[in-house]
């Protein structure tokens, strides 16, 4: 843990590093042009800038220079004094002087004497003319500078994608050298692939860290929407932004701006009422909405929470049964959590009226998909009357995933981590029949339990019944969750828990969206990754 | 309920610093803005009890800020942070409605004082 000392000299070093590229820019700029009346504010400010900062860092030499330089820089302003003649080599020698003070702080070493420049500054101040010293000598010196370059790069996101997906390739390659490894005899080849192993995912980790962006990039963009939104829709909201900190990979934090943007428009919009309906329903005029980030495991959640009216359950379940969704007798026995999730269907709206901000545009579905598309979750929970919560539950880094291999027909498939709830080893005894349907207790819940095989290749009909005496012995039963829907998947037999990098499907294999693309196992063997969405959705369409 | 402080200075180990002080204090910072325009956006946004206000920002001077801010909301307190030398800066902030001022670079004990008392100053519409 760092010391807040630390911590600010840090700040201070690279924010003053800043400054004296931005002093050299724009004196440059001045010299071209001295009546520059931006670069003449900006050098004024950068010095004031530095001058306090300094000050309170307790590198009083500096904010010396800085401050006389501020001074010269708001005379030349005022048009006291002209960016012509002495003036000129003086306030460059400063600009440089700090330069060099600012990196003696960096390194650690003893600031260099600063007397002379001084002197120029005060004569300069007065309004008096500098004393320069011989001219070629400071013609030799700035010769033989050194140019020194920023300790930060810029790195367009494209490239960043490139080396991702090459150590995606090396991981894949690593695996397998591993497992041929392992066969061989050779403890020389043993050795090495175990330090390629280790080498190989610092490598990655090193990727992935780099591409991490804090969530906060997002989220101050939002005080600025809120308050457009809050004005168009005339309510009166506060919002609280919380965990900036929170880390993520930068595409990650790019899909969801859109998701994110329409889950703010629909709580101002929908969620929060209006000043008066607030105050006769004894809540505060002002509304509350919230953005959150925080991690959890290896996830990272975020979540947009208004005080608002709250989803009334009854209303979207009458809409459900309307749009022929559920039909009514099944949707009188759906728990809340599974009447809500009904607002992700398609087209599912529950806008009486379109307004301007939050109608048109995306849907809740397209939040959905969105989410969906990087393996993550969305949930959602409210309270009427109180207000409502969704919340985005993101992998932190895409590469790669933590996903669980098991077996079937002696074949290896994957299913990531994020979607399964938990495995179970279960008996016939312990499974029920309902309606054609197995179900299993799992943790006080009824779940359905199909058997992936009959799923998989059952063609385009619907399942046959369900039938108890068909299963033979103990069941591995993989639970997965999708949209608050948990579903039991028979299999064959569990393999392992194992991170996965996962690659898309080729043309035309694309189009199958059961698959979310294909890995390989350190065997070498293809392992194909199951899309826990789309298998839920093929289950409902095709139960009993 | 804590005290909601929006903090405006272009620089950012200013922001550090006065947030730290000011959390640690038992304040809440609902936002930090680096220039005018984020500062009468977050400002708007936060509807904070209290504005600390750089005089001197990128785009707009401090001065132009706080009229902004003052005429949205005439009874949030305003601390303009000012260094030594902009005497006169910070006096025609004072007449434009500021609440108080600190120079910098200023002491923690100072900044919770100012703080403190601008929070206490008569004209609050709250209850």
């Amino acid at each position: 843990m760092k010391s807040r000392e630390e911590e600010y000299r840090e700040i201070f070093m690279v924010e003053a590093l800043e400054y004296y590229d931005a002093m050299s820019r724009h004196i440059s700029e001045l010299e071209k042009n001295p009546a520059d009346a931006a670069a003449l504010n900006e050098l004024f400010r950068l010095m004031h800038n530095l001058k306090a900062n300094a000050r309170a860092m307790g590198y009083p030499a500096i904010s010396e220079v800085a401050h006389r330089m501020e001074t010269i820089f708001g005379l030349i302003r005022d048009k006291e004094r002209t960016f012509e003649g002495n003036v000129v080599p003086v306030l460059f020698t400063g600009v440089d002087t700090i330069g060099e003070m600012i990196r003696a702080v960096g390194a650690g070493n003893e600031l260099p004497s600063a007397d002379t420049l001084l002197a120029n500054l005060d004569r300069l101040v007065n309004g008096e003319e500098p004393i320069l010293e011989d001219q070629p000598e400071a013609d030799d010196d700035d010769a033989n500078r050194k140019l020194e370059l920023s300790d930060l790069v810029y790195i367009q996101i494209k490239k960043l994608d490139h080396l991702m997906n090459l150590v995606g390739e090396l991981i894949i390659d690593r695996d397998r050298i591993l497992t041929l490894s392992k066969e061989s005899d050779s403890p020389a080849l043993q050795a090495t692939a175990a330090h390629l192993f280790r080498i190989s995912d610092e490598l990655q980790y090193s990727i992935m860290d780099v591409r991490l962006v804090n969530v906060g990039s997002l989220f101050n963009k939002f005080p600025r929407v809120v308050r457009d939104v809050a004005a168009a829709e005339k309510k009166d909201i506060a919002l609280e932004v919380d965990g900036q900190d929170i880390q993520i990979d930068r595409n990650i934090l790019q899909i969801i701006t859109d998701s994110l943007l329409h889950l703010v428009r629909n709580a101002i919009g929908h969620g929060i009422e209006a000043p008066a309906v607030r105050e006769q329903a004894g809540k505060p005029a002002q509304g509350q909405l919230t953005l959150a980030a925080q991690t959890e495991r290896d996830n990272v959640l975020i979540q947009v929470s208004d005080d608002g009216a709250g989803i009334n359950v009854d209303s979207v379940r009458r809409k459900a049964v309307e749009r022929g969704l559920v039909s009514a007798e099944a949707a009188q026995q759906l728990d809340d959590d599974a009447v809500r999730a009904f607002l992700f269907e398609p087209g599912f709206s529950m806008a009486k009226e379109i307004t301007d901000i939050s109608g048109r545009g995306v849907g809740l579905d397209v939040v959905k998909l969105a989410i969906d598309s990087l393996g993550g979750q969305l949930r959602v929970s409210s309270t009427l009357g109180k207000g409502t919560t969704f919340t985005l539950v993101l992998p932190t880094s895409i590469a790669v995933k933590g996903a669980l291999l098991f077996e079937l027909d002696a074949r290896s498939y994957a299913i990531p981590l994020m979607h399964t709830d938990s495995v179970v080893s279960l008996q016939p005894e312990d499974l029920h029949v309902v309606g054609g349907l197995l179900l299993a207790e799992v943790q006080d819940e009824n779940v359905p339990v199909v058997d992936l095989r009959r799923l998989l290749h059952n063609g385009d009909g619907p399942l046959p019944p369900a039938n108890r005496h068909e299963l033979q012995g103990r069941q591995d039963i993989i639970i997965v969750n999708y949209n608050n829907r948990k579903l039991g998947l028979i299999i064959d037999r569990f393999l392992r828990q194992q991170s996965i990098v996962i690659k898309p499907m080729s043309k035309p294999l694309d189009t199958i969206d059961l698959f979310g693309g294909v890995t390989l196992l350190g065997s070498g063997q293809v392992c194909l990754v199951l899309d826990v969405p789309a298998l839920t959705r093929l289950f409902l369409a095709k139960r009993p | 309920m804590k005290n909601r402080i929006l903090i405006v200075d272009d620089s950012f180990y200013m922001r550090t610093m006065l947030k730290n002080m000011l959390t640690d204090a038992g304040y809440e910072v609902v936002g930090e803005a680096a220039n005018g325009q984020q500062a009468l956006e977050m400002a708007a946004a936060t509807r904070p009890d209290l504005i600390t206000l750089d005089v001197i920002l990128p785009d707009n001077t401090g001065l132009d800020v706080l009229k902004g801010i003052r005429e949205d909301q005439p009874d949030v307190k305003v601390v303009m942070c000012s260094a030594v030398g902009q005497e006169v800066i910070v006096n025609e902030a004072l007449e434009s409605g500021a609440t108080a001022y600190i120079v910098k670079p200023f002491s923690e004990e100072k900044v919770l004082e100012i703080v403190g008392s601008a929070l206490q100053t008569s004209g609050s519409s709250e209850a």
